[in-house]
Protein backbone atom coordinates (compact mmCIF):
# COMPACT_ATOMS: atom_id res chain seq x y z
CA UNK A 1 0.00 0.00 0.00
CA UNK A 2 0.95 3.84 -0.71
CA UNK A 3 1.96 6.30 1.99
CA UNK A 4 0.30 9.38 2.78
CA UNK A 5 1.27 12.24 4.22
CA UNK A 6 0.11 15.51 5.16
CA UNK A 7 2.31 18.54 3.57
CA UNK A 8 -0.10 21.41 5.00
CA UNK A 9 -2.95 21.85 7.53
CA UNK A 10 -4.95 24.41 8.12
CA UNK A 11 -8.32 23.83 9.82
CA UNK A 12 -10.52 22.05 7.32
CA UNK A 13 -8.13 22.66 4.52
CA UNK A 14 -5.71 19.94 4.11
CA UNK A 15 -2.83 18.66 1.67
CA UNK A 16 -2.10 15.19 1.45
CA UNK A 17 0.40 13.39 -0.31
CA UNK A 18 0.06 9.92 -1.63
CA UNK A 19 3.27 8.66 -2.25
CA UNK A 20 5.93 5.81 -2.58
CA UNK A 21 4.57 1.47 -2.43
CA UNK A 22 6.75 -0.49 -2.02
CA UNK A 23 4.63 -3.62 -3.90
CA UNK A 24 4.15 -1.82 -6.64
CA UNK A 25 6.60 -3.23 -9.37
CA UNK A 26 9.61 -1.77 -11.16
CA UNK A 27 8.45 -1.61 -14.38
CA UNK A 28 5.48 0.77 -13.41
CA UNK A 29 6.74 4.48 -13.18
CA UNK A 30 6.24 5.50 -9.39
CA UNK A 31 3.90 8.64 -9.21
CA UNK A 32 2.51 10.94 -6.47
CA UNK A 33 -1.12 11.69 -5.77
CA UNK A 34 -2.23 15.03 -4.05
CA UNK A 35 -5.23 15.03 -1.86
CA UNK A 36 -6.36 18.14 -1.19
CA UNK A 37 -9.47 18.39 1.59
CA UNK A 38 -11.35 21.51 2.17
CA UNK A 39 -14.60 21.67 4.42
CA UNK A 40 -15.38 18.14 4.21
CA UNK A 41 -14.60 17.86 0.18
CA UNK A 42 -11.82 16.59 -1.62
CA UNK A 43 -10.11 17.30 -4.61
CA UNK A 44 -7.95 14.04 -5.93
CA UNK A 45 -5.21 15.49 -8.15
CA UNK A 46 -3.53 13.40 -10.65
CA UNK A 47 -5.35 10.25 -9.86
CA UNK A 48 -2.64 7.82 -11.22
CA UNK A 49 -2.65 4.59 -13.16
CA UNK A 50 -5.29 1.88 -13.07
CA UNK A 51 -3.06 -0.12 -12.29
CA UNK A 52 -2.17 1.51 -8.94
CA UNK A 53 -5.75 2.46 -8.18
CA UNK A 54 -5.75 -0.82 -5.20
CA UNK A 55 -3.26 1.10 -3.42
CA UNK A 56 -4.31 4.73 -4.28
CA UNK A 57 -7.61 3.85 -2.83
CA UNK A 58 -6.68 2.10 0.18
CA UNK A 59 -4.18 4.76 1.22
CA UNK A 60 -6.73 7.30 0.60
CA UNK A 61 -9.72 5.66 1.99
CA UNK A 62 -7.71 5.35 5.68
CA UNK A 63 -7.17 9.20 5.75
CA UNK A 64 -10.50 10.86 3.61
CA UNK A 65 -14.31 9.07 2.62
CA UNK A 66 -14.07 8.49 -0.84
CA UNK A 67 -17.35 9.10 -1.38
CA UNK A 68 -16.46 12.99 -0.63
CA UNK A 69 -14.30 13.40 -3.31
CA UNK A 70 -15.82 15.98 -5.90
CA UNK A 71 -13.32 16.09 -8.21
CA UNK A 72 -10.46 15.20 -9.93
CA UNK A 73 -7.73 17.00 -11.41
CA UNK A 74 -5.60 16.00 -14.36
CA UNK A 75 -2.92 17.82 -15.14
CA UNK A 76 -2.69 16.20 -18.39
CA UNK A 77 -3.92 12.73 -20.54
CA UNK A 78 -1.25 10.60 -19.47
CA UNK A 79 -2.24 7.06 -18.42
CA UNK A 80 0.12 7.65 -14.99
CA UNK A 81 -2.74 10.85 -14.52
CA UNK A 82 -5.51 9.96 -15.21
CA UNK A 83 -6.56 6.28 -16.42
CA UNK A 84 -7.73 4.98 -13.07
CA UNK A 85 -10.76 7.47 -13.81
CA UNK A 86 -13.51 4.97 -14.40
CA UNK A 87 -12.55 3.23 -11.43
CA UNK A 88 -13.07 6.24 -9.38
CA UNK A 89 -16.31 6.81 -10.82
CA UNK A 90 -17.85 3.84 -9.46
CA UNK A 91 -17.87 5.73 -6.03
CA UNK A 92 -19.02 8.78 -7.48
CA UNK A 93 -20.88 9.15 -10.58
CA UNK A 94 -20.93 12.76 -10.07
CA UNK A 95 -17.65 13.67 -9.77
CA UNK A 96 -16.24 16.04 -11.77
CA UNK A 97 -12.84 15.71 -14.00
CA UNK A 98 -11.06 18.73 -14.60
CA UNK A 99 -8.82 19.02 -17.56
CA UNK A 100 -7.51 20.74 -20.73
CA UNK A 101 -10.01 22.07 -23.24
CA UNK A 102 -7.52 19.87 -25.56
CA UNK A 103 -8.22 16.48 -24.32
CA UNK A 104 -11.79 16.78 -23.25
CA UNK A 105 -12.73 14.07 -26.05
CA UNK A 106 -9.49 11.93 -25.43
CA UNK A 107 -9.93 11.57 -22.24
CA UNK A 108 -13.64 9.62 -22.38
CA UNK A 109 -11.93 6.58 -23.25
CA UNK A 110 -10.58 6.29 -20.01
CA UNK A 111 -14.05 6.32 -18.59
CA UNK A 112 -16.69 9.17 -17.74
CA UNK A 113 -19.35 11.19 -19.76
CA UNK A 114 -20.01 14.17 -21.08
CA UNK A 115 -21.31 15.07 -17.37
CA UNK A 116 -17.68 14.17 -15.84
CA UNK A 117 -15.83 16.93 -17.91
CA UNK A 118 -14.66 20.47 -17.09
CA UNK A 119 -12.79 21.28 -19.72
CA UNK A 120 -10.13 24.02 -18.94
CA UNK A 121 -9.23 27.02 -21.44
CA UNK A 122 -5.64 27.51 -22.59
CA UNK A 123 -5.51 30.74 -19.93
CA UNK A 124 -6.28 28.43 -17.00
CA UNK A 125 -9.26 28.90 -14.62
CA UNK A 126 -10.50 29.24 -11.14
CA UNK A 127 -11.70 25.96 -9.42
CA UNK A 128 -13.58 26.04 -5.90
CA UNK A 129 -13.58 23.09 -3.55
CA UNK A 130 -16.07 24.17 -1.08
CA UNK A 131 -15.27 28.12 -1.05
CA UNK A 132 -11.57 27.43 -1.31
CA UNK A 133 -10.33 28.80 -3.96
CA UNK A 134 -7.64 27.13 -6.18
CA UNK A 135 -6.45 28.22 -9.74
CA UNK A 136 -4.98 25.77 -12.70
CA UNK A 137 -1.89 27.35 -14.03
CA UNK A 138 -0.63 27.00 -17.60
CA UNK A 139 2.16 24.81 -18.24
CA UNK A 140 1.43 23.96 -22.14
CA UNK A 141 3.86 22.24 -23.68
CA UNK A 142 5.44 21.17 -20.03
CA UNK A 143 5.48 18.17 -20.99
CA UNK A 144 1.55 17.76 -22.94
CA UNK A 145 0.25 20.12 -25.26
CA UNK A 146 -2.81 20.93 -22.95
CA UNK A 147 -0.86 20.86 -19.33
CA UNK A 148 -2.21 22.76 -16.79
CA UNK A 149 -0.81 22.59 -12.80
CA UNK A 150 -3.07 23.57 -9.99
CA UNK A 151 -2.02 26.21 -7.57
CA UNK A 152 -3.35 27.05 -3.33
CA UNK A 153 -2.89 30.46 -2.54
CA UNK A 154 -3.83 29.75 0.95
CA UNK A 155 -1.50 27.07 1.46
CA UNK A 156 1.19 28.15 -0.87
CA UNK A 157 1.39 25.20 -2.82
CA UNK A 158 1.99 24.68 -6.65
CA UNK A 159 1.34 21.03 -7.86
CA UNK A 160 3.12 20.99 -11.12
CA UNK A 161 2.52 17.82 -12.93
CA UNK A 162 5.42 16.46 -14.32
CA UNK A 163 7.35 19.68 -13.94
CA UNK A 164 9.43 19.23 -11.24
CA UNK A 165 9.76 15.06 -11.46
CA UNK A 166 12.87 12.92 -10.40
CA UNK A 167 13.29 9.23 -11.06
CA UNK A 168 14.75 8.40 -7.76
CA UNK A 169 16.86 5.53 -6.89
CA UNK A 170 15.61 3.12 -4.23
CA UNK A 171 17.99 4.52 -1.66
CA UNK A 172 16.12 7.92 -1.80
CA UNK A 173 12.69 7.59 -1.61
CA UNK A 174 11.94 10.45 0.98
CA UNK A 175 8.85 12.74 -0.15
CA UNK A 176 10.73 16.04 0.51
CA UNK A 177 13.69 17.30 -1.78
CA UNK A 178 16.77 16.88 0.81
CA UNK A 179 19.76 17.72 -0.93
CA UNK A 180 18.93 20.06 -4.10
CA UNK A 181 22.28 19.25 -5.70
CA UNK A 182 22.02 16.06 -5.17
CA UNK A 183 18.38 15.45 -6.04
CA UNK A 184 18.49 17.20 -9.21
CA UNK A 185 20.63 15.14 -11.06
CA UNK A 186 17.91 12.68 -11.28
CA UNK A 187 15.40 15.14 -12.56
CA UNK A 188 17.83 16.26 -15.47
CA UNK A 189 16.67 13.45 -18.23
CA UNK A 190 13.58 13.56 -17.10
CA UNK A 191 13.13 17.80 -17.78
CA UNK A 192 15.34 17.49 -21.06
CA UNK A 193 13.96 14.79 -22.85
CA UNK A 194 10.15 15.49 -21.57
CA UNK A 195 9.64 19.07 -21.93
CA UNK A 196 9.01 20.32 -25.12
CA UNK A 197 9.30 23.61 -25.51
CA UNK A 198 12.13 26.18 -24.52
CA UNK A 199 9.73 29.04 -24.87
CA UNK A 200 7.10 27.21 -22.59
CA UNK A 201 9.70 26.88 -20.10
CA UNK A 202 10.59 30.13 -20.03
CA UNK A 203 6.40 31.52 -19.89
CA UNK A 204 6.08 29.07 -16.93
CA UNK A 205 9.61 30.31 -14.60
CA UNK A 206 8.33 33.37 -15.63
CA UNK A 207 4.62 32.95 -14.23
CA UNK A 208 6.03 30.51 -11.57
CA UNK A 209 8.67 33.55 -9.98
CA UNK A 210 5.43 35.52 -9.65
CA UNK A 211 3.80 33.33 -7.13
CA UNK A 212 4.03 32.88 -3.53
CA UNK A 213 4.92 28.97 -3.92
CA UNK A 214 6.35 27.25 0.04
CA UNK A 215 5.78 24.14 -2.09
CA UNK A 216 6.14 22.89 -5.59
CA UNK A 217 4.96 18.83 -5.53
CA UNK A 218 5.73 17.34 -8.83
CA UNK A 219 3.98 14.35 -9.78
CA UNK A 220 7.07 11.95 -9.61
CA UNK A 221 9.59 12.20 -6.90
CA UNK A 222 9.90 14.64 -3.91
CA UNK A 223 7.97 17.81 -2.71
CA UNK A 224 10.69 20.66 -3.31
CA UNK A 225 10.51 23.56 -0.27
CA UNK A 226 11.29 26.82 0.92
CA UNK A 227 14.36 27.92 -0.79
CA UNK A 228 14.37 24.51 -2.93
CA UNK A 229 11.39 25.91 -5.17
CA UNK A 230 13.02 28.81 -6.27
CA UNK A 231 16.50 27.03 -6.83
CA UNK A 232 14.13 24.56 -8.70
CA UNK A 233 12.63 27.25 -11.38
CA UNK A 234 15.91 28.83 -11.58
CA UNK A 235 17.26 25.69 -12.74
CA UNK A 236 14.36 24.73 -14.69
CA UNK A 237 14.95 28.42 -16.74
CA UNK A 238 18.44 27.40 -17.75
CA UNK A 239 18.47 24.07 -18.69
CA UNK A 240 17.79 23.00 -22.37
CA UNK A 241 14.47 21.38 -23.06
CA UNK A 242 13.23 19.87 -26.42
CA UNK A 243 15.98 18.72 -27.78
CA UNK A 244 16.54 15.30 -28.97
CA UNK A 245 19.69 13.69 -31.72
CA UNK A 246 18.82 10.56 -33.58
CA UNK B 1 0.45 -7.88 2.92
CA UNK B 2 0.47 -6.10 -0.49
CA UNK B 3 4.19 -7.39 -1.10
CA UNK B 4 2.77 -10.73 -0.76
CA UNK B 5 0.99 -9.97 -4.11
CA UNK B 6 1.97 -11.78 -7.37
CA UNK B 7 3.08 -10.07 -10.90
CA UNK B 8 0.31 -12.02 -12.33
CA UNK B 9 -2.18 -10.17 -9.65
CA UNK B 10 -0.65 -7.30 -10.45
CA UNK B 11 -1.28 -8.09 -14.30
CA UNK B 12 -5.14 -7.87 -13.70
CA UNK B 13 -7.30 -10.69 -14.30
CA UNK B 14 -4.39 -13.20 -13.30
CA UNK B 15 -4.64 -15.36 -15.86
CA UNK B 16 -4.70 -14.07 -20.01
CA UNK B 17 -7.31 -16.74 -20.67
CA UNK B 18 -10.30 -15.88 -18.52
CA UNK B 19 -13.64 -17.54 -19.61
CA UNK B 20 -14.53 -14.52 -21.82
CA UNK B 21 -11.53 -14.64 -23.45
CA UNK B 22 -11.73 -17.90 -24.37
CA UNK B 23 -15.54 -16.96 -24.97
CA UNK B 24 -14.17 -14.36 -27.95
CA UNK B 25 -11.70 -16.56 -29.51
CA UNK B 26 -14.35 -19.31 -29.76
CA UNK B 27 -16.79 -16.57 -31.17
CA UNK B 28 -14.06 -15.40 -33.85
CA UNK B 29 -13.49 -18.81 -34.94
CA UNK B 30 -17.83 -19.26 -35.28
CA UNK B 31 -17.51 -15.99 -37.35
CA UNK B 32 -14.69 -17.20 -39.98
CA UNK B 33 -16.74 -20.29 -40.26
CA UNK B 34 -19.58 -18.32 -40.90
CA UNK B 35 -17.42 -16.08 -43.69
CA UNK B 36 -16.41 -19.82 -45.24
CA UNK B 37 -20.20 -20.49 -45.74
CA UNK B 38 -21.08 -17.08 -47.40
CA UNK B 39 -18.26 -17.81 -49.67
CA UNK B 40 -19.57 -21.08 -50.59
CA UNK B 41 -23.16 -19.91 -51.11
CA UNK B 42 -21.99 -17.02 -53.68
CA UNK B 43 -20.37 -20.04 -55.63
CA UNK B 44 -23.50 -22.00 -55.72
CA UNK B 45 -25.25 -18.93 -57.06
CA UNK B 46 -22.70 -18.73 -60.19
CA UNK B 47 -22.95 -22.43 -60.50
CA UNK B 48 -26.65 -22.27 -60.45
CA UNK B 49 -26.45 -19.58 -63.19
CA UNK B 50 -24.50 -21.17 -65.33
CA UNK B 51 -26.15 -24.42 -64.90
CA UNK B 52 -29.28 -22.98 -65.65
CA UNK B 53 -28.19 -21.63 -68.96
CA UNK B 54 -26.39 -25.47 -69.59
CA UNK B 55 -29.92 -26.71 -69.23
CA UNK B 56 -31.94 -24.04 -71.43
CA UNK B 57 -29.38 -25.57 -74.23
CA UNK B 58 -29.60 -29.31 -72.97
CA UNK B 59 -34.01 -28.34 -74.28
CA UNK B 60 -36.55 -30.48 -72.41
CA UNK B 61 -33.92 -33.36 -71.92
CA UNK B 62 -33.09 -31.11 -68.62
CA UNK B 63 -36.40 -29.54 -68.19
CA UNK B 64 -36.13 -30.96 -64.53
CA UNK B 65 -32.40 -29.84 -64.61
CA UNK B 66 -33.26 -26.23 -64.79
CA UNK B 67 -35.90 -26.81 -61.99
CA UNK B 68 -33.19 -27.87 -59.74
CA UNK B 69 -30.76 -25.53 -60.54
CA UNK B 70 -33.28 -22.48 -59.73
CA UNK B 71 -34.42 -23.84 -56.76
CA UNK B 72 -30.54 -24.13 -55.67
CA UNK B 73 -30.20 -20.71 -56.45
CA UNK B 74 -32.84 -20.07 -54.13
CA UNK B 75 -31.02 -22.30 -51.87
CA UNK B 76 -28.03 -19.91 -52.19
CA UNK B 77 -30.02 -16.63 -51.13
CA UNK B 78 -31.72 -18.08 -48.25
CA UNK B 79 -28.46 -19.62 -46.82
CA UNK B 80 -26.80 -16.24 -47.33
CA UNK B 81 -29.84 -14.49 -45.90
CA UNK B 82 -29.39 -16.91 -42.83
CA UNK B 83 -26.00 -16.23 -42.02
CA UNK B 84 -26.39 -12.67 -42.09
CA UNK B 85 -28.83 -13.20 -39.13
CA UNK B 86 -26.00 -15.62 -37.63
CA UNK B 87 -23.88 -12.33 -38.07
CA UNK B 88 -25.75 -10.42 -36.21
CA UNK B 89 -26.06 -11.90 -33.00
CA UNK B 90 -22.20 -12.30 -33.17
CA UNK B 91 -22.12 -8.63 -33.63
CA UNK B 92 -24.12 -8.76 -30.16
CA UNK B 93 -22.25 -11.37 -28.76
CA UNK B 94 -18.77 -9.59 -29.59
CA UNK B 95 -20.27 -6.49 -28.13
CA UNK B 96 -21.41 -7.98 -24.37
CA UNK B 97 -18.23 -10.09 -24.18
CA UNK B 98 -15.84 -7.54 -25.02
CA UNK B 99 -17.29 -5.64 -21.88
CA UNK B 100 -16.91 -8.86 -19.95
CA UNK B 101 -13.06 -8.64 -20.73
CA UNK B 102 -13.24 -5.24 -19.83
CA UNK B 103 -15.18 -5.68 -17.08
CA UNK B 104 -12.48 -7.98 -15.55
CA UNK B 105 -9.82 -6.25 -15.75
CA UNK B 106 -11.69 -3.69 -13.33
CA UNK B 107 -12.74 -6.47 -11.43
CA UNK B 108 -9.58 -7.58 -10.92
CA UNK B 109 -8.62 -4.27 -10.01
CA UNK B 110 -11.11 -4.19 -7.09
CA UNK B 111 -10.59 -7.24 -5.80
CA UNK B 112 -6.91 -6.17 -5.00
CA UNK B 113 -8.43 -3.11 -3.94
CA UNK B 114 -10.92 -5.26 -1.48
CA UNK B 115 -7.50 -7.13 -0.48
CA UNK B 116 -5.88 -4.36 0.90
CA UNK B 117 -8.75 -2.09 2.60
CA UNK B 118 -11.65 -5.15 3.23
CA UNK B 119 -14.49 -3.62 5.11
CA UNK B 120 -14.70 -0.62 3.24
CA UNK B 121 -18.71 -0.27 3.08
CA UNK B 122 -18.65 2.06 -0.20
CA UNK B 123 -16.05 -0.81 -1.79
CA UNK B 124 -18.58 -3.12 -1.22
CA UNK B 125 -21.69 -1.83 -2.34
CA UNK B 126 -19.46 -0.63 -5.43
CA UNK B 127 -18.76 -4.49 -5.88
CA UNK B 128 -21.98 -5.32 -5.34
CA UNK B 129 -23.73 -3.23 -7.92
CA UNK B 130 -20.73 -4.30 -10.31
CA UNK B 131 -22.05 -7.68 -9.37
CA UNK B 132 -25.43 -7.11 -10.63
CA UNK B 133 -24.61 -6.14 -13.88
CA UNK B 134 -22.39 -8.95 -14.85
CA UNK B 135 -25.19 -11.57 -13.54
CA UNK B 136 -27.99 -9.29 -15.77
CA UNK B 137 -24.76 -9.21 -18.72
CA UNK B 138 -24.57 -13.30 -18.32
CA UNK B 139 -27.95 -12.92 -18.91
CA UNK B 140 -28.15 -11.54 -22.07
CA UNK B 141 -25.04 -13.43 -23.25
CA UNK B 142 -26.86 -17.12 -22.60
CA UNK B 143 -29.89 -15.95 -24.11
CA UNK B 144 -27.44 -14.77 -26.75
CA UNK B 145 -25.60 -17.80 -27.51
CA UNK B 146 -28.95 -19.69 -27.00
CA UNK B 147 -30.67 -17.68 -30.34
CA UNK B 148 -27.06 -18.87 -32.25
CA UNK B 149 -27.18 -22.03 -31.64
CA UNK B 150 -31.32 -22.25 -32.90
CA UNK B 151 -29.86 -20.09 -36.02
CA UNK B 152 -27.20 -22.73 -36.69
CA UNK B 153 -29.77 -25.24 -36.30
CA UNK B 154 -32.16 -23.55 -38.44
CA UNK B 155 -29.18 -23.11 -41.17
CA UNK B 156 -28.46 -26.85 -40.76
CA UNK B 157 -31.74 -28.07 -42.08
CA UNK B 158 -31.54 -25.43 -44.97
CA UNK B 159 -28.10 -26.87 -45.92
CA UNK B 160 -30.60 -30.26 -45.89
CA UNK B 161 -32.46 -29.69 -48.32
CA UNK B 162 -29.54 -27.93 -50.19
CA UNK B 163 -28.48 -31.55 -50.28
CA UNK B 164 -31.42 -33.41 -51.62
CA UNK B 165 -31.25 -30.52 -54.24
CA UNK B 166 -28.44 -31.33 -54.78
CA UNK B 167 -28.71 -35.10 -55.29
CA UNK B 168 -31.67 -34.68 -57.32
CA UNK B 169 -29.58 -32.49 -59.60
CA UNK B 170 -27.67 -35.55 -60.17
CA UNK B 171 -30.23 -37.93 -61.14
CA UNK B 172 -32.04 -35.53 -63.20
CA UNK B 173 -28.20 -35.14 -65.00
CA UNK B 174 -28.69 -39.02 -65.93
CA UNK B 175 -31.37 -37.71 -68.67
CA UNK B 176 -29.38 -34.80 -69.99
CA UNK B 177 -28.94 -37.06 -72.99
CA UNK B 178 -26.45 -35.59 -75.24
CA UNK B 179 -25.91 -33.22 -72.03
CA UNK B 180 -25.64 -36.03 -69.74
CA UNK B 181 -21.65 -35.62 -68.76
CA UNK B 182 -21.52 -31.95 -68.57
CA UNK B 183 -24.72 -31.74 -66.57
CA UNK B 184 -23.15 -34.81 -64.28
CA UNK B 185 -20.15 -32.97 -63.73
CA UNK B 186 -22.10 -29.58 -62.72
CA UNK B 187 -24.46 -31.82 -60.64
CA UNK B 188 -21.26 -33.48 -59.11
CA UNK B 189 -19.39 -29.94 -58.11
CA UNK B 190 -23.41 -29.10 -56.40
CA UNK B 191 -22.72 -32.20 -54.45
CA UNK B 192 -18.92 -31.53 -53.42
CA UNK B 193 -20.38 -27.67 -52.51
CA UNK B 194 -22.95 -28.29 -50.27
CA UNK B 195 -20.81 -31.35 -48.44
CA UNK B 196 -18.44 -27.72 -47.46
CA UNK B 197 -21.09 -26.05 -46.28
CA UNK B 198 -22.20 -29.19 -44.42
CA UNK B 199 -18.89 -30.23 -42.69
CA UNK B 200 -18.61 -26.20 -42.11
CA UNK B 201 -22.21 -26.18 -40.07
CA UNK B 202 -21.08 -29.38 -38.36
CA UNK B 203 -17.61 -27.72 -36.89
CA UNK B 204 -20.44 -24.58 -35.56
CA UNK B 205 -22.49 -26.73 -34.24
CA UNK B 206 -19.77 -28.95 -32.15
CA UNK B 207 -17.99 -25.13 -31.34
CA UNK B 208 -17.03 -25.00 -27.33
CA UNK B 209 -19.33 -22.13 -26.91
CA UNK B 210 -22.24 -24.26 -27.55
CA UNK B 211 -21.17 -26.79 -25.02
CA UNK B 212 -19.38 -29.49 -27.67
CA UNK B 213 -15.70 -30.44 -28.15
CA UNK B 214 -14.66 -28.08 -31.13
FE1 LIG C 1 3.17 12.95 -18.37
FE1 LIG D 1 3.96 11.67 -15.27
Amino acid sequence: MKTTQTIFEDGTHKWTAIVRDPAKPDYLIDTNEYLVQHAGQGLLLDPGGAEIFPAVFSALSAEFDPSKLTGIFASHQDPDIISSLALWLEFNPQMKCYISWLWESFIPHFGGTAETFVALPDEGAGISLAGLPLQAIPAHYLHSAGNLHLYDKQAKILFSGDVGAALLPPDKQGVFVEDFSSHIRHAEAFHRRWMASNEAKRQWCERASHLKIDMLCPQHGAVYQGDDVQRFINWFDELHVGVIRV
Amino acid sequence: MTAELTTSQWHGSGNGTSGAALDLLRIVRINEEIKRVVAVAFKINIMALNAIFLAKRAGNAALGFGVLSNELRVFSKDLRESMISLTRLIHDLVAEVSVVLQESRQDALFRRTLAQCSGNPMLDSVLERRNAQHDSRAQRISGLRRSLRLAVDDAARLVELGGVLAKSAKIEAAYGAGFASSLGQVSGEFDGVVEEIRSSLEILRRSKFFGGSA
